[in-house]
């Protein structure tokens, strides 16, 4: 019976018939929440569909959909999917040009955007894009004035098309018939990857691939139409899009908008989710607030706090995966979850979380049993935007730091020699939009899909271990082997920095740029009295790098602990004057490190990092929100770290 | 949405200041100025520091009483009034210096500013249910547009003491937007604030005159700002009026020029 849909819009009218009650999309508008029914939403995105319709939006044409997470947006897609348009979600924070490469490569005949900041970018690059024929808006405010009549809003399209089904009948049967019609193999939606390695690609996913790599996860965490989650991801990104969009329509669950991008950490404390998938950059910067706010606490809350932060730290995994642990210990956790974990979770918006996951980018695994500890279900899943997401995920009971876990169900997945993982996957994409060449060199003769990933399976377990970028993995001139995105995570803990950034491969030993945490630095500096007027200024305070100092010593220790990786230890390295950013380039839209990029950006100070001087000069040019462009100039210097033998040798002494 | 009436056609006089002087003691604030200021407009009063541009907006609020001359507002003439007659006729303000209730929260701050519109008797007020708990939904709904309008939802609960010194200024502006007023006084919107926030409050404020359809009067220092926001100028220079016109009139006025650069010996 499940298996007749093969489009999202056949599954929206399913729900809409089976569950038409359900609450199927909620935002939170004028401080209240507001909820649309499966019904509801049916109606609003026939009528949208229609109103596309007499504007010309047809079979095979592309509509690009620019913005945050608000019901409007995922309804154009919807909508445009039921005529077997195309819709194809792009980072709302992109500047005009990388925009530019988005919406002209993929041809859009028609745009949807949130706002006026939304509307002025594309209408700034719209003698670029010769197929735009309508702009269509959300939200209104500072629009009035516009007189551009290829500017529409969303609403007047909706009641238009409502009101052309209401007049007319025939209507009614041709857009029945359309999105009866819908086939499987048609292109569903085209998502652009985030560019970690250049240029971004558009990833073609197929309705009936998509839908049956979501049928399996949602099988497999046993979701259904009573589960809630916040969407507030982006749109743009492959995990919104699965885990909200696609899983959303095929469970039948409510998917919930936040109501500004700042209110997310409210909004997921009133809806409470019980479904969460989250970068790890998001539950990092989470802990980071947790801790920063400890510090501030009294005395004997923050003993509290420790003591059973360190009871959690000891039995809670063991007793989330169900192993034993002695009385004494359950107690305490038990006691703990009354009086710190509960609250702890409720604060943050995890008390109803059944499953969470985490994906993206490797996590640290200090960082994971965190979360775990506290008796969150939290998992890891490896995907791609090319696989519709699963490659391997863990399964409740199997779940570890380290590892990916085993496949996901009707995976398949082979290593290159190299040790790069190939897969074949469900929601394996069709290939990319308008880039054959691309296309040819990604998929293999026999249908695997390269992922670029160095990994390995675990021997005892099966289960799947990523290493790095294969491209990133190095050596040291030693030999030994230089894993950066490893020891960068292990950097990442301490919740006083931000990003590091790791160089040493054909070299004789690591190092490393730094950044901090404002947040955290800022709130360190407020408690010991040290004075900053800014970020370049505290970057550089002495006080702060012997801080930073202390937690590279605290990683170089860590790592000498582990034969494989004790090689890549750090032996010197700096804070940098400014913070990475994604509108210069250094980091891609989803927030990952460029590192080809930043070396380039930054040779100067590698080179001082490896010539042994003290200090450095850099220029960097930088580019503000509002497009204009400025020079950073600044001295930085360059500290010093131990570097402990392999500690073996240290037990034994 | 907010509805302003419009009794007065957008472009006529909306506020006619007339010969008006005010001295405290000795001290002449201000000497014989006149201008008006036209319905739909942005108009910005400059001048350098102690010009009287603070005096003048407090004698169209009410706040000082001049000892000569006449303000017309929506074509009644007074000499004398207080700022409460001034706030129930449709003139709201905010201040150089933020005031607001730092002890409360965002969202009460500007039902605050929805007070002079709340017309159940306290009585009803003390109820839990009836006429005033639908008074007060209304009202809220309000709000809630303008929470939404100055984006501020992450801070509805926050108390506003705590907040930065920009998002202060925004609520105080979302406090006088909850009057509907038809004249906005602005007293240095942007003083003390970086180069973001005052792009984002110069964004509001052009959004507040152009979607409500608010007249607007504001003070400000940065001349980018002044030239870039309002319609026509009136400049100020020891209580006395210097210029008055569009923004490139009066940077092109020697006059001007010399009072704030100075001339060569």
């Amino acid at each position: 019976m499940q298996s007749q849909e093969k489009t999202f819009p056949q599954l929206l009218m399913r729900n809409a018939a089976l569950r038409g009650d359900r609450p199927a999309l909620r935002h939170k508008y004028l401080g209240i929440w507001q909820t649309w029914t499966w019904s509801d939403v049916a109606e609003i995105v026939r009528s949208y569909a229609q109103g596309l319709y007499d504007r010309g939006l047809r079979h095979g044409d592309t509509i690009a959909v620019i913005g945050a997470n608000r019901p409007k947006l995922y309804w154009t897609m919807m909508a445009a999917q039921c005529l077997g348009a195309i819709p194809v979600p792009v980072y709302a924070d992109s500047v005009a040009e990388e925009m530019i490469f988005v919406l002209e490569n993929a041809g859009v005949k028609m745009a949807a955007v949130q706002d006026q900041e939304q509307v002025d970018k594309v209408f700034s690059i719209m003698d670029r894009l010769p197929d735009l024929q309508w702009v269509l808006y959300d939200w209104g405010r500072g629009l009035r004035d516009y007189d551009e009549p290829r500017l529409l809003s969303i609403d007047q399209l909706i009641d238009g098309g409502r009101e052309h089904l209401d007049r007319d009948p025939q209507t009614i049967k041709q857009l029945d018939d359309m999105i009866l019609s819908g086939r499987g193999t048609e292109i569903s939606v085209i998502l652009y990857t985030s560019g970690t390695t250049g240029r971004s690609k558009g990833v073609m996913l197929s309705a009936e691939r998509c839908i049956a790599a979501a049928r399996d996860s949602v099988a497999f965490d046993k979701l259904n139409e009573n589960d809630q989650v916040l969407a507030y991801l982006p749109l743009a990104w492959v995990g919104d899009h699965y885990m909200n969009y696609a899983q959303g329509l095929v469970a039948g669950f409510c998917m919930a908008c936040p109501e500004s991008a700042d209110t997310v950490e409210q909004d997921l404390r009133e809806i409470g989710p019980t479904f969460y998938f989250a970068p790890p950059r998001v539950f990092e910067n989470l802990l980071t607030r947790v801790m920063i706010r400890m510090e501030d606490a009294s005395g004997p809350k923050r003993w509290l706090f420790h003591t059973f932060i360190e009871i959690a730290r000891r039995y809670g995994e063991k007793i989330l995966n169900g192993q034993s642990v002695p009385f004494s210990g359950s107690l305490l956790y038990a006691l703990g979850e009354i009086l710190i974990y509960g609250p702890l979770k409720n604060v943050l918006g995890f008390t109803r979380v059944r499953v969470g996951y985490t994906a993206g980018e490797a996590i640290g695994p200090e960082l994971f049993s965190f979360y775990r500890s506290l008796g969150i279900n939290l998992k890891q899943l490896y995907g791609q935007t090319e696989a519709f997401l699963y490659v391997t995920v863990q399964p409740d009971g199997e779940i570890r730091a380290d590892t990916v876990g085993p496949l996901a169900p009707h995976v398949e997945v082979k290593l290159t020699e190299s040790g790069e993982v190939l897969f074949k996957s469900p929601g394996m994409f069709v290939g990319y939009f308008r880039d054959a060449e691309k296309t040819h060199e990604t998929m293999t003769e026999d249908g695997f899909v390269r992922t670029g990933d160095a990994g390995f399976f675990e021997p005892e377990s099966g289960h799947l271990k990523i290493i790095d970028r294969a491209k990133d993995v190095g050596k040291l001139t030693s030999g030994a082997l230089f894993p950066p995105k490893y020891v960068e995570n292990k950097l990442k803990f301490f919740p006083n920095i931000k990003e590091a950034v790791l160089f040493g491969d054909g070299h004789d030993y690591v190092t490393c740029f730094i950044n901090i945490d404002l947040t955290a630095v800022g709130n360190w500096a407020e408690r010991n009295n040290v004075s900053y007027a800014s970020y370049q200024e505290l970057a550089g305070h002495p006080d702060v790098y012997a801080m930073i100092a202390d937690h590279v010593e605290d990683t170089n220790r860590i790592l000498s602990h582990e034969p494989m990786m004790a090689g890549a230890q750090i032996k010197r390295f700096l804070i940098l004057h400014k913070e990475l950013d994604a509108d210069d380039g250094e980091l891609t839209r989803t927030q990952k490190v460029r590192r080809g990029f930043i070396a380039e950006r930054y040779a100067p100070l590698i080179t001082a990092l490896y010539d042994g001087t003290q200090e450095a000069d850099i220029t960097t040019e930088v580019i503000f929100e509002d497009g204009r462009k400025g020079a950073i100039s600044a001295r930085v210097k360059i500290v010093e770290c131990e570097i402990f033998p392999l500690a073996t040798k240290e037990k034994a002494a | 949405m907010m509805q302003t009436y419009h009794q007065i056609a957008r472009g006529d006089t909306l506020l006619a200041v007339d010969h008006v002087s005010l001295s405290f003691g000795g001290v002449k604030a201000i000497t014989d100025v006149s201008f008006d200021i036209r319905k739909g407009e942005i108009r910005a009063i400059i001048g350098p520091n102690g010009a009287g541009k603070t005096s003048m907006l407090n004698v169209i609020n009410g706040f000082y009483h001049p000892q000569k001359g006449q303000i017309t507002f929506k074509g009644l003439t007074r000499s004398r009034m207080r700022p409460s007659v001034a706030a129930s006729q449709g003139i709201a303000r905010t201040f150089q210096n933020v005031a607001l209730f730092k002890g409360m929260s965002t969202l009460d701050n500007i039902m605050a500013g929805r007070t002079l519109k709340m017309h159940r008797n306290f009585f009803w007020q003390c109820l839990r249910h009836g006429p005033a708990m639908d008074e007060e939904i209304k009202h809220r709904e309000f709000v809630e547009d303008i929470i939404d309008f100055l984006e501020i939802q992450a801070i509805r609960k926050v108390p506003v003491g705590k907040l930065p010194y920009g998002l202060q200024k925004r609520v105080e502006l979302g406090r006088a937007l909850a009057m509907e007023p038809d004249l906005l006084l602005l007293d240095e919107p942007m003083a003390g604030m970086n180069l973001e926030e005052k792009e984002d409050m110069s964004r509001f404020i052009v959004d507040v005159n152009q979607q409500y359809g608010t007249t607007i009067a504001l003070i400000e220092h940065d001349m980018g700002v002044v030239m870039d926001l309002s319609d026509r100028v009136v400049v100020l220079e020891y209580g006395h009026k210097l210029a008055d016109g569009t923004p490139d009139d009066v940077k092109a006025n020697e006059d001007v020029i010399k009072a704030y650069l100075g001339v060569a010996h």
